[in-house]
């Protein structure tokens, strides 16, 4: 397995896989709000958002899926496939050619949906969600063979815990998804373990302050001099 | 002016009759998708754009790419020759082939190298000679010689790929030449000259306007792409930083910037894209460079007018492939020429490169003539006047028609073991009609070139 590989790329690849995964968990987060706020909870998106520190004010489900994908924050699409794309393409010989494609696909539809005269509804959705599968299915299809592989699933991996612990999702495939991540971290440095110096109310409970272990392991794992 | 229809051509505007139009924009599609960008700074600011290309081929018979390549062949290992013997002995220059204070003047010499030869004694690893075919006697004509950094070969790989996606009966139907043999060229180029270590290629970075094809490139030939930082010089030897902080040692670089911001301690020190140390390690003979330093002096536009000379100096052989009329306002016949015929030839700036620096006297005025004639008499050295050549225009299809349009063709040439050239290359076509520039960073688009036999 082992390859050579830049510190660069290597932390390419971990964010390219983090910016799709923060994407497609956002999006999915994002339907279920939108179903709610038709006619069950008009303040899910407000809610939703509110986990991830961002203020979020709309005036109808529609109005949400606009704010939610365009609006002025930290969360915005356009951006967030900004910076997947430019990962993407520093670490595009590492990356398989179709997911790549797919990738600046994937770039075209967000950027697309930032202008004001479009129009955004569940379509947009499905077709960007549609998008993120055929990349992780297109970089699955290689296997995990390479490091770079491994910082991409890695980065994918990471940002799903991120997101569950964020939202308080069940502990015990939170806990499936962390043991993953070491089973990653020690394909690329068998002497690292994001449980080693982690305090044990963190491994217990699991507040989003484990998110604090899993970094400090990954910045043993990539040295950047 | 068109070139004469031959039988390859009609063999594939039948094919390209039966195609689907939509395919165009199938096509079109495709390479956006897979982003073939080329990067521009205007006015300050970063520009990233998809280069434009057209989807007619370039078609040159295989005959015709025969004599295309040996002269290609005899020019590549002549300069090669020229340049190993320029930084050692010098013979030319005593020999009076080209006068000394020639070289001096020329920007590319680097005198500081003299005495150094580098692994394998080769210096001219890839080249991409640009060429045109006259209409006025049907013969390619050598416009101009890349020797240091020469770009593009990655975009005709893209587009034949995308081609044989898209129109998959061109290949299935005609003798085209493949071409996916490029990669393979430069990387036993890379192994033949290594000095024992990984090969990589050394990249500005990701603004740089070629990044695409600096990654492409590395992604084919199996090497590292990295940039300075990611390279350290200890002991007089390159290692590449790997993310887990081991070092592996560099035995070939493939440099994709030019001598100059190459190594922070030697040249410019301003540089923040060079190797520091790196210099040091090439001239300890511990690490290969692709191309040479100071290769520069033979893509000095003045020293393009000896190169016919150096083919029969060195191999004593008749050039196979002509020059363009070219004339040297350093020497007085010519400057006198120069100031009679202005309105009618090219002056081109010895230093620039990629189109720029070029002026086409029959479109000057009367005052930008005098002017010109002024700055040229007070520094004949860095000029060169250039009879205009009527080159073929191709067939593009712009704007949903098919519309003719001036091309040029770059090829590419590899030294290793031996010199092989590429059975594609880069046709580069002008926006305008009319227009006799073609560089990408011009605005011009680029298309594939097809070898071909019946």
């Amino acid at each position: 397995m082992e390859q050579l590989l830049t510190a660069n790329v290597a932390s390419s690849m971990y964010w390219l896989g983090r910016y799709l995964q923060r994407m497609e968990g956002t999006l999915y987060e994002i339907n279920k709000a939108y179903d709610l706020i038709i006619d069950v909870d008009r303040k899910a998106g407000t809610l939703l958002y509110k986990k991830f520190d961002i203020d979020i004010k709309y005036v109808s489900a529609m109005d949400f899926l606009h704010k939610a994908i365009r609006g002025k924050h930290a969360a915005n699409f356009g951006n967030l496939m900004l910076q997947a794309r430019e990962n993407a393409i520093i670490s595009r010989a590492y990356i398989d050619s179709v997911a790549f494609g797919e990738i600046i696909a994937l770039n075209e539809l967000f950027q697309s949906m930032q202008t004001k005269r479009s129009h955004i509804d569940y379509n947009d959705l499905d077709k960007a969600l549609s998008l993120i599968m055929i990349i992780w299915g297109a970089h699955a299809h290689r296997g995990h063979r390479k490091s770079s592989d491994y910082f991409f699933k890695l980065g994918k991996l990471v940002e799903e815990v991120d997101l569950r612990l964020r939202l308080g999702k069940e502990k015990s495939m939170t806990d499936l998804i962390l043991k993953e991540i070491n089973v990653a971290i020690k394909m690329l440095n068998p002497e690292l373990d994001i449980f080693d110096n982690c305090p044990q109310e963190y491994i217990d409970e699991l507040p989003y302050a484990m998110m604090e272990c899993i970094y400090a392991t990954i910045d043993k794992l990539i040295i950047e001099e | 002016m068109l070139e004469k229809s031959t039988k390859l051509h009609k063999k594939f505007w039948d094919i390209f009759a039966q195609q689907d139009r939509h395919k165009i924009n199938e096509f079109q599609s495709y390479m956006d998708k897979f982003a073939v960008n080329f990067n521009l700074y205007k006015d300050g600011n970063f520009i990233e754009q998809s280069l434009p290309f057209d989807v007619i081929p370039r078609i040159i018979s295989k005959k015709e790419f025969s004599k295309i390549e040996k002269g290609l062949i005899q020019r590549v290992t002549a300069l090669n020759l020229f340049l190993e013997d320029l930084y050692t002995d010098a013979k030319i220059v005593k020999d009076g082939i080209i006068p000394k204070e020639f070289i001096e003047s020329a920007s590319g010499f680097l005198k500081e190298f003299v005495g150094f030869s580098p692994s394998k004694k080769v210096r001219t690893h890839i080249n991409g000679i640009d060429l045109v075919k006259d209409s006025s006697d049907d013969e390619w004509v050598i416009l101009e010689d890349n020797l240091r950094v020469p770009s593009g070969a990655s975009y005709p790989l893209s587009i034949r790929d995308t081609y044989r996606k898209i129109f998959p009966d061109f290949f299935e139907n005609l003798k085209i030449e493949p071409i996916k043999n490029y990669p393979k060229i430069i990387t036993d180029a890379m192994e033949y000259v290594n000095t024992g270590g990984i090969n990589v290629v050394l990249t500005p970075g990701r603004f740089n306007s070629a990044y695409y094809e600096h990654s492409y490139l590395a992604q084919e030939i199996g090497a590292q792409l990295v940039r300075a930082h990611e390279l350290v010089v200890i002991d007089k030897k390159v290692y590449f930083k790997n993310y887990n902080g081991k070092k592996i040692q560099v035995g070939a670089i493939y440099k994709r910037l030019d001598d100059e911001f190459l190594d922070p301690k030697f040249f410019n020190p301003d540089s923040l894209i060079g190797v520091p140390g790196l210099v040091e390690a090439y001239l300890a003979g511990n690490v290969a460079l692709m191309n040479a330093i100071g290769n520069g002096v033979s893509d000095d536009k003045g020293i393009y007018y000896f190169v016919p000379k150096m083919i029969e100096y060195y191999l004593n052989e008749k050039p196979i492939l002509k020059n363009a009329p070219t004339y040297l306002p350093y020497f007085k016949e010519d400057m006198d020429y120069v100031m009679d015929n202005m309105e009618k030839l090219v002056i081109k700036d010895v230093a620039e490169a990629g189109g720029y620096g070029v002026l086409f006297g029959h479109s000057l005025t009367a005052i930008q003539i005098k002017d010109l004639k002024a700055t040229i008499k007070a520094e004949p050295r860095r000029f060169i006047a250039q009879e205009l050549i009527e080159f073929y225009d191709e067939k593009c299809f712009l704007d949903r028609k098919l519309q003719d349009r001036k091309a040029d063709f770059r090829a590419y040439v590899v030294m290793g073991k031996d010199v092989k050239v590429w059975n594609c290359g880069l046709t580069r076509y002008a926006l305008q009609e009319g227009n006799y520039l073609v560089n990408s960073s011009q605005g011009g688009g680029f298309k594939d070139t097809w070898v071909m036999e019946l």
